[in-house]
């Protein structure tokens, strides 16, 4: 942590100096689901929350509305029988299945060996996957099924690394056997371990970077929502039901770009530490009448989400009553979008399933990019598995509407480099910052400008940003403000019951003056707030 | 482009053979594949297509050769759940709108795709030629085919990236068949204007009519890498 080098001075602000009231952006209806606590993301509250849906899972909910009943139009009995055309070629024999059991107490002693020579020797050389390159990387993730076969790595090649693997579901099943505990996360030497065991999949992050131990367990719960929006829980739990020592992989082939994708999203994109999505600035007069396009032109039943994304922004969400959007959610989509540079060439139809809004279903998205540059891209989510040309009609006529009304070029006016920067709020010092609605899960921050241009000098910007939240959401000692001057700059963060704020200063800057700019900045997010958030939530 | 241009031209040939009741003069190239995205109201036929094949044997590579004439080269893009194109055609005189489903070959899009076979009038199967597990598969997708699309399903298998040497391998599957190249456009064109063909003539044909047959017309117009190239 930069931070930590610094010389450091931290003085706890008391909170008459700053003026608090409602928080800028609220509104009346929000289309996001909001989740401030920092916490709820990490639980393995799946099981529970499926146990839940089982009761009402949104999407037969949706289909059942329809006058039709059809079993089978959700997609949720993607069928496991038929994974592939080449069925029984690569059923794992019976012999393969019956060694994913391990449980023998002759293991304590091999895993104590293990234990050794990890935190012995993380130089130890046994594997040529283990090359300079390989070991310099400073943040690893492995993905495992519970029978210990490999799923992902993020470097190297998984084959090689079985013994990797090995040691890793050795170590989960060791704790959970011999103590009927789970084991959270390790130290060894400058490396930390940090493990997240769901019911058919372990997640394990080695990293030497500064993050907090429980961002890292957000970070591997969105890659296993990566995995669930590609396969659903549903029938990740019947694959692992049936064989339980199945390769995974055969069914996440060609994904692995989206994990990997999603890993580097994580290191640059604020929002899946705050659990918000950024908007795009726009008037808030055009951004209704892109809603409007919307809902004129897509009143499709069983459309259940419409939402027009540019360069990882939100323009404009139209939802069905009653259904709500997850932030989480919303990251999967825009990671979908971001990975695939196939939507560019031609409209898709695809499946995904949406963790968060029910993880025992896929619904069908319609993608299709509006313009020729290809920067704003909409989507439509219905659970029709047969309205590809309906909703490919209403692409047409929104397309119309937009072009008519100038709608498209508001939104390539607004991704211009210097509409949003941070100059435009007129606060000396001030240099950058995120503010999060928290009552709509949306959060503004202007563009990076120097000194925070170089990939580097933005790592280590995110590393602060990380610091930050961390000292404030910390669950031994929670703060409401912190003010923290660091080596080249100083630090502001403020939460309260409806919004969080995190500004940087240029290091000279006082105590007062920061809460004097910070009392600045709140009265222009104020200002602002129609244009930076998406105060309407519409609905068709 | 020479490849193609002497398969077309040998298509038009046989064409006024098979039965187009109006001979219209000398066939120039751009007669017989004319694209008219614009115009697609005044299209008389519509059918739909899907390409189908394991991932990595150029299905969106052939399509895009054939829709736009070019090539893509370059890093592996691979099709996430189901893309779509039109393209319209021109078969004896009348404009065939062709739907073109460009499928993800990747397992876990399996299950998804199935439900569109059904709707398939035609379906293009791939496999890379130099790649024998792609070749192996065929046999599963046929089985496949047989289990989820319409009975009277027009189906022909494409060995693909047949500008690479190396041996060939060939087993009778009792389908249409011919070699082709996204990279030099061979075959191409010919693969999708026979299923144009094929659809239309199996629209059109009287009771008493004799049928077209696919695999013989194909047999008779397809080039074999080495023949002009």
């Amino acid at each position: 942590m930069a931070a930590k080098e610094a010389e450091q001075t931290e003085i706890e602000v008391e909170n008459e100096e700053l003026q608090e009231d409602i928080a800028p952006g609220d509104c009346g209806s929000a289309m996001l689901i909001a989740s401030d606590s920092f916490d709820s993301l990490v639980g393995n509250d799946y099981e529970t929350e499926l146990a839940i849906k089982k009761k009402k899972s949104h999407i037969n909910e949706i289909v059942r509305q329809g006058s039709f009943e059809q079993e089978d139009s959700c997609g949720e009995q993607a069928d496991v029988n038929h994974i592939g055309p080449y069925g029984d070629a690569t059923t794992p024999s019976a012999s393969e299945e019956s060694s994913g059991e391990q449980s023998d107490p002759s293991m304590t002693k091999e895993l104590s060996a293990v234990l050794d020579e990890i935190s012995k020797s993380p130089d130890h050389d046994d594997d040529d996957v283990k090359t300079p390159e390989w070991k310099a990387q400073s943040k690893h993730v492995f993905i495992l099924s519970d029978s210990g076969k490999p799923v992902y790595s993020r470097y190297g090649n998984e084959d090689k690394l079985v013994t990797v693997f090995g040691v890793m579901q050795a170590l989960v099943s060791f704790v959970q056997d011999s103590a009927h505990d789970s084991i959270r996360s390790l130290v060894a030497g400058e490396h930390r371990i940090i493990f997240l065991h769901h019911e058919n999949i372990i997640l394990v992050c080695v990293t030497r970077g500064s993050e907090s131990d429980r961002l890292i367990r957000i970070q591997l719960n969105y890659l296993y929502n990566q995995i669930l929006s590609v396969l659903t829980l549903s029938t990740l739990k019947k694959i692992f039901k049936q064989r339980r020592n199945y390769d995974l992989r055969r069914q996440l082939s060609g994904s692995e770009k989206f994990l990997d994708s999603l890993l580097t999203m994580m290191e640059r994109e604020p929002g899946l530490l705050l659990s918000a999505v950024r908007c795009l600035p726009l008037e808030c007069q055009t951004r209704d009448m892109i809603a409007q396009s919307i809902v004129q032109h897509a009143k499709v039943k069983d459309l259940v989400f419409a939402l027009i994304i540019a360069n990882s922004q939100l323009v404009t969400l139209v939802r069905m009553k009653k259904y709500f959007l997850h932030p989480m959610d919303l990251h999967i989509i825009i990671n979908l979008i971001n990975a695939a540079e196939s939507f560019k060439a031609a409209e898709s139809w695809t499946p995904i399933c949406l963790p968060k809004f029910d993880s025992s279903g896929f619904l069908q998205a319609h993608i299709s990019y509006l313009d020729e540059a290809c920067q704003t891209c909409l989507l439509l989510l219905t659970v029709d598995r047969d309205s590809f040309f309906t909703l490919s009609g209403c692409k047409t006529k929104i397309t119309e509407r937009l072009i008519k009304y100038n709608g498209l070029k508001a939104i390539s006016d607004s991704l211009r480099k210097d509409s949003y920067n941070i100059s435009k709020c007129g606060i000396s010092d001030l240099r950058h910052f995120l503010y999060k609605n928290k009552s709509t899960a949306q959060y503004t921050s202007p563009e990076l400008e120097a000194p925070y241009l170089s990939p580097g000098e933005q790592e280590r910007l995110f590393g602060l940003y990380h610091y930050l939240h961390n000292r404030i959401h910390s669950s031994a000692r929670p703060l409401k403000i912190l003010y923290h001057v660091g080596q080249y700059e100083a630090l502001l963060g403020w939460v309260t019951q409806g919004f969080e704020l995190y500004a940087v200063f240029s290091p000279l800057v006082t105590k007062s003056l920061a809460i004097n700019a910070v009392n600045k900045l709140m009265a222009w997010i104020r200002k602002e707030a129609s244009r930076l958030f998406i105060l309407e939530s519409v609905t068709f | 482009m020479r490849v193609s241009g002497c398969v077309a031209e040998a298509g038009a040939a046989h064409l006024a053979e098979v039965g187009s009741p109006v001979a219209r003069g000398p066939w120039t190239f751009s007669d017989i594949i004319s694209s008219h995205p614009e115009d697609e109201e005044d299209v008389d036929d519509t059918y739909k297509v899907m390409l189908i094949g394991d991932s990595g044997t150029g299905k969106t590579c052939l399509l895009v050769r054939f829709k736009d004439g070019a090539f893509l080269s370059g890093s592996f893009i691979s099709t996430v759940g189901i893309d779509f194109r039109n393209k319209v055609v021109e078969v004896d005189g009348t404009k065939v709108k062709l739907q073109i489903w460009d499928t993800a070959g990747q397992e876990r899009f399996r299950s998804v795709t199935h439900a569109y076979y059904r709707d398939a009038n035609a379906l293009l199967l791939l496999y890379d030629v130099t790649n024998k597990s792609s070749f192996d598969n065929i046999r599963a997708w046929l089985t496949e085919i047989n289990e989820y699309a319409q009975e009277d399903v027009v189906i022909m298998l494409l060995g693909n990236k047949a500008d690479m040497s190396g041996e060939r391998m060939i087993r009778d599957h009792g389908v249409a068949f011919m070699e082709t190249s996204a990279k030099t456009g061979m075959n191409v064109e010919l693969a999708f204007m026979a299923i144009a063909r094929d659809l239309k003539m199996k629209k059109m044909r009287q009771p008493s009519d004799p049928t077209f047959n696919v695999a013989e017309y194909v047999d008779s117009q397809k080039k074999t890498p080495g023949c002009c190239s």
